[in-house]
């Protein structure tokens, strides 16, 4: 492991004492990048096993009780998405790479560094608390007035969601601030790497979508205590579905923004030359970031929303084709002629373009104004959820993992081993997924297959397609795993 | 990889004009974007195999610069597949928001584990039946959580929010029964709003309705009585407790001797009883007014007889035997004459 760094000024700050050596108390950007890797697999794994319950009991139909079946939809869905989609990228890679794609040496408050994974590890906690005292059962987007009925755990969850909303924030705080001020001096905002301005760009969701929600949230949480308040008994329900979208849209759906700085990245580095068009790459991240913000009405099409109102916004949606295609342009203009090396980041960055290719696709359906309301609370935007969560955000984690290894731990990882994974992992994934995507034409509710149980194959399909794809992924993390104490050393580049 | 059956079946049974309108477009989105991902990934892949030079060159040792040409026409292409989505069952969006002036109107109010569809004629019942060829409008509001009416043969799903009324319409083309659910989770009772949506030949339709609308279905003749006695209004001015109000009891009316105004004494029989419901004052009961409404063309034959079935639950002389009824039925005529001459 890297040496934690040496700032004199550390040792007369009582805040900042013991930091040095200790891993509890380390405000080191790597020690923190390097926990955030456990607690996030850790999480990722807590909602992996969840999907797998749920695949699971989807095929031996037991629908009876619906009750316990939409704890576990709302808890897979809660976890992989506030644990893991939101901040995989900038507490893992952002973290660690950062500094050294801007030539700094340190975040510009470590402070708040350490303070990001202590709300993440505490809400974690919570969530994990009110699972034991009582799930709550309401889907992941907490709909009012359903949240507000009597639930021993919903205070313990909105607490939860609270400091996990509070360590983006913080995240994405301490992101904008250090790429602004801690600089190097060579390191142009103009020609910063673009894995920086897609963390940085990202940053600004965190931490719009960070505040916001941890406040929202408290409101709800009240409303829930009190029955009154903003989103208390009575209140139209699209009012808490308007916030939670707000918020969500952005910090959620473009997470593909700070992925799509990592897999500029690593296009680079496979390639072995600069990215092809850096400015029109980052004037495409910069006006996806602005429709990020502004497209939350989408995800209200099938809740009652005015035509006019789901019209305007999935017009507004639609747009983001153009910066898309042209980013993807990019990318494959600097494949090509490539010197192209490095098997386990080629296959992983492949696996980005197809599953993130997928995800983005699918926003053609369910952002067309004609197609969209049929399928808002369908399978097939679950399904869209789950390639943007397992899909392209793990492939482009595992794209960087695989590209920074050999440099961040010195060894070198057994190539073929982490092909073998990935090919299974992608193969695995797509054979679970595409079945719910059927099934969401056939408009199945959202993550409720278990209650289209008996009357078709598909299920079976999916649970072999999620068995397969697990595997692979323990697989591609085993093989990282042993690499740090069995591993090559690295040949440096 | 997917064999053709399931090809065949990926969609449900498109059964109103919507669906039928919305499964072209959702099949060309479809190919397009397989189209879009076959050669974006297709290309990516093939670019990685061609140039795959293990360590030969030297970081930034290549430089490519590409045609505009290539690049607008990428564009382009983007530009062309976002409006095919925009315009994907646009007519279908537009159309949806205001129903065919003069289709009926059923009420849709979803509750935990409860569905109420409400007809034109008053009539609610717990699935929703509707006639092909006949455009229908629907109006729905939840009286508690937020739900969603999804109907998957005729591709829709609407939100069902506390509140507000949501609408909007459907025709209906292909006759059977399917699937009515709420996509959206609701807490108790949510297996419960799995429902049907009956689509009848507008005939059936007509039919069905009449017959469900029959109340006689599933009571007693007796039963039905009550009921027409505490929803005609009967109850706002005769009892059942012997008390007089505007109008004499209903305690103990059948088989006993009444006089009348004019002096007369008849016995409360089955054909009095009916002339006293459809022509009230041409025999007035000693001590009343003449103020009962006439029910004539609004209470049938059949619905007299069940009111008449429950005078007798509250009468002593309510079991008469059947030959003493008989045989004042045998003055129907009489009645009948007078009934003309009051009109
Ligand atoms: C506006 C008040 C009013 C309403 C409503 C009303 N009645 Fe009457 N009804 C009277 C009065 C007053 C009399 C006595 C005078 C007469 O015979 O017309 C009477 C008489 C009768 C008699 C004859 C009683 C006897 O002692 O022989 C019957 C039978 C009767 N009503 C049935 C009904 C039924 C059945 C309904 C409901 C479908 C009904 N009434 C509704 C006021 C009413």
């Amino acid at each position: 492991m890297n040496a934690p760094v040496s700032n004199p000024a550390d040792m007369s700050n009582p805040f900042t004492a013991g930091s040095q050596d200790s891993w509890f108390h380390t405000m080191d950007h790597d020690r923190i990048s390097t926990l955030f890797v456990c607690w996030t697999l850790g999480a990722f794994l807590l909602g992996a096993l969840l999907s797998l319950w749920l695949t699971l009991k989807s095929i031996t139909g037991e629908a009876g009780d619906v009750g316990s079946l939409f704890q576990i939809i709302t808890y897979h869905r809660l976890v992989l998405v506030f644990l893991f989609l939101v901040p995989a990228i900038p507490s893992i890679l952002g973290y660690r790479m950062l500094p050294q794609l801007i030539g700094a040496d340190e975040f510009a408050f470590p402070a708040l560094s350490r303070c990001s994974l202590r709300f993440y590890v505490v809400g974690l906690g919570l969530l994990i608390l009110s699972i034991l005292v009582g799930p709550v059962a309401t889907g992941w987007t907490l709909p009012t007035p359903l949240s507000l009925g009597a639930n021993p755990g919903f205070g313990f969850m909105a607490l939860g969601l609270f400091f996990l909303a509070a360590s983006w924030f913080v995240t994405g705080l301490n992101f904008i601030v250090t790429v602004h001020y801690r600089r190097g001096t060579d390191v142009d905002f103009f020609s910063m790497p673009l894995m920086a301005w897609g963390l940085y760009l990202g940053a600004y969701q965190l931490a719009f979508a960070g505040i916001m929600f941890a406040i929202v949230v408290m409101y709800l949480a009240g409303g829930q205590w009190t029955g009154r308040g903003l989103f208390g008994e009575g209140t139209d329900p699209l009012l808490w579905q308007n916030y939670f979208w707000f918020a969500m849209r952005p910090a959620a759906f473009f997470a593909l923004i700070p992925a799509a700085g990592v897999i500029s990245a690593v296009v680079e580095r496979i390639s072995r030359k600069e990215v092809t068009g850096y400015r029109l790459v980052v004037g495409s991240m910069i006006a996806l970031l602005g429709l990020g913000l502004t497209t939350w009405g989408v995800h209200l099409a099938g809740w009652g929303q005015d035509a006019q109102v789901t019209f305007a916004f999935s017009i507004l949606a639609l747009l983001g084709v153009i910066p898309v295609a042209l980013i993807a342009y990019c990318w494959l203009a600097t494949i090509y002629q490539g010197a192209n090396h490095l098997p386990a980041p080629s296959l992983f960055t492949m696996g980005f373009f197809l599953m993130a290719g997928i995800t983005v696709l699918m926003e053609l359906f369910l952002r067309s104004p004609g197609l969209g309301s049929y399928l808002a609370n369908t399978m097939f935007a679950s399904a869209q959820m789950d390639y943007l969560i397992w899909g392209a955000l793990m492939s482009a984690l595992l794209a960087g993992l695989h590209t920074w290894y050999p440099e961040v731990t010195g060894r070198s990882y057994n190539a073929s081993y982490a092909l073998f994974g990935g090919f299974l992992y992608l193969a695995g994934l797509n054979l679970a997924l595409v079945p719910h995507l059927i099934m969401g034409t056939r408009g199945v509710a959202a993550d409720m297959m278990v209650l289209e149980a008996g009357s078709s194959t598909l299920p079976g399909i999916s649970l072999v397609g999620w068995s397969i794809a697990v595997l692979g992924l323990l697989a591609i993390l085993g093989n990282l795993g042993r690499a740090v104490t069995d591993g090559e050393p690295a040949a440096t580049d | 990889m997917t064999n053709l059956g399931m090809l065949a079946t990926w969609f449900p049974e498109a059964a109103s004009t919507h669906a039928a309108q919305l499964d072209g477009p959702f099949m060309q989105v479809m190919m397009a974007a397989l189209v879009v991902l076959v050669v974006f990934v297709g290309l990516a892949i093939a670019f990685v195999m061609q140039f795959k030079r293990e360590g030969q060159f030297p970081l930034g040792s290549v430089t490519l610069r590409t045609s505009l040409i290539l690049r607008v026409l990428w564009v382009v292409a983007a530009i062309g597949m976002g409006l095919l989505a925009a315009g994907a069952g646009f007519g279908v969006f537009v159309d949806r928001t205001e129903a065919p002036f003069a289709s009926g109107t059923i009420i849709v109010t979803a509750a935990q584990g409860d569905w109420d569809f409400a007809y034109p004629n008053g009539h609610v019942a717990d699935t929703l039946h509707v006639a092909t060829g006949t455009p229908v409008r629907l109006l729905m509001g939840s009286k508690d959580v937020m739900h969603s009416l999804s109907i998957p043969a005729f591709r829709l799903d609407e939100g069902v929010a506390p509140g507000r009324l949501a609408e909007t319409w459907v025709e209906p083309t292909v006759p059977g029964t399917y699937d009515l659910k709420s996509n959206i989770y609701s807490g108790e009772g949510f297996a419960e709003l799995r429902r049907a949506v009956v689509v009848h030949e507008p005939a059936d339709y007509d039919a069905w309705l009449a017959a469900v609308s029959d109340i006689f279905a599933g009571r007693t003749l007796e039963e039905v009585g009550e009921l027409l006695y505490n929803t005609q209004g009967c109850a706002v001015c005769h009892t059942t407790n012997g008390a007089a109000l505007v109008g004499p009891s209903f305690l103990n009316l059948y088989g006993h001797e009444f006089e009348t105004e004019s002096g007369e004494t008849i016995v409360a029989n089955d054909a009095y009883i009916k002339e006293s419901i459809l022509t009230p004052n041409v025999s007035v009961i000693k001590g009343f007014q003449p103020v009962m409404t006439p029910f004539a063309g609004i209470l049938d034959d059949k619905k007299i007889e069940a009111i008449t079935a429950f005078l007798k639950t509250l009468s002593d002389r309510g079991g008469a035997p059947e030959g003493a009824v008989d045989e004042t039925a045998v003055d129907t005529p009489v009645t009948t004459e007078t009934q003309q001459e009051g009109n």
